[in-house]
């Protein structure tokens, strides 16, 4: 089995750019997860930090985060955002690996991510920080 | 229930609010994120894990914390706010969380529109025995 990105990858790679534009249904799904009732109605526009969430998956799958015996703990996260993202707005997340150092076994890394909007603005960004354990090989 | 901005003020504390936090809901954050990693939904799996059971995903938490702020602040946690936290400690299915914040300090700065007014909050979730699940620091617009 090849050894997954994460393992591989070196300061610098670049990911995506993801197609991380939210559909209605998938709005409500998430909404509903989160708090139903409970939360805010966010009208036409997403729930915050969906968007967010919506890349991060696109990172693990890539990444290879649970492949291979690997274990991964979600250890920092840094959000920025420039103003709110309709529900269907086509928005874009594109990933890049800022730092990646091993200590005493647990591989740290952090993954930079531009979001930017149909004309290409930029509309937020994030920093997902992870520890990564169980890996064979550097 | 948000203040108006002019009664912001170092020391005022944030609305928090309750949550529980289900294995269904835990579940059903996984369909609509698409993050279907067996820590949060194998039970097998997670036991031979370092938490020994399966765990919330770290971003469900902090849904919680920036739902906080979202209500707070309406009109400006969407246009040039900011929010750091760190993962502190595992949500375990069947917890109710409480978020929580404090306005830390209150600060003028200079932009392309003249001066805003920018309140640095400590913010985070809590699990039910009072330890951090989630906690950091947000900067938000006031105007």
């Amino acid at each position: 089995m090849a050894n997954p990105l994460i393992s591989t990858a070196v300061v610098g790679h670049e990911f995506g750019p993801y197609d991380v534009t939210i559909p209605a249904d998938r709005a409500r799904a998430y909404a509903e997860a989160v708090g139903g009732d409970e939360s805010p109605d966010y009208g036409n526009h997403l729930a915050p930090v969906m968007v967010v969430a919506a890349a991060l998956t696109e990172l693990i799958n890539d990444l290879g985060l649970f492949t291979g015996g690997l274990e991964t703990v979600h250890a920092g996260q840094e959000v920025s955002w420039e103003r709110q993202i309709e529900i269907g707005e086509k928005v874009e997340a594109s990933g890049r690996l800022v730092s990646s150092s091993v200590r005493r076994g647990n591989h740290f890394a952090t993954i930079a991510v531009s979001y930017t909007d149909a004309v290409g603005t930029e509309v937020g960004t994030s920093r997902t920080t992870i520890i990564v354990t169980g890996e064979q090989s550097q | 229930m948000s203040q108006g901005i002019s009664d912001r003020a170092v020391g005022d504390a944030l609305t928090g609010f309750e949550r529980l936090v289900t294995q269904d809901r835990v579940n059903a954050y996984a369909e609509a994120s698409g993050d279907h990693n067996p820590i949060h939904l194998d039970e097998a799996y997670a036991a031979t894990t370092q938490f020994g059971t399966r765990i919330a995903h770290g971003m469900l938490s902090l849904a919680l914390v920036t739902e906080m702020l979202a209500i707070e602040f309406p009109k400006t946690w969407h246009s040039g706010s900011k929010l750091k936290v760190r993962f502190t400690a595992p949500i375990i299915p069947g917890e109710t969380v409480t978020t929580y914040g404090e306005i830390t300090a209150i600060d003028v700065i200079d932009n392309e529109t003249g001066e805003t007014r920018v309140a640095t909050c400590t913010v985070g979730c809590k699990k039910p025995d009072g330890t951090d699940a989630v906690s950091g620091r947000a900067t938000v617009p006031l105007e």
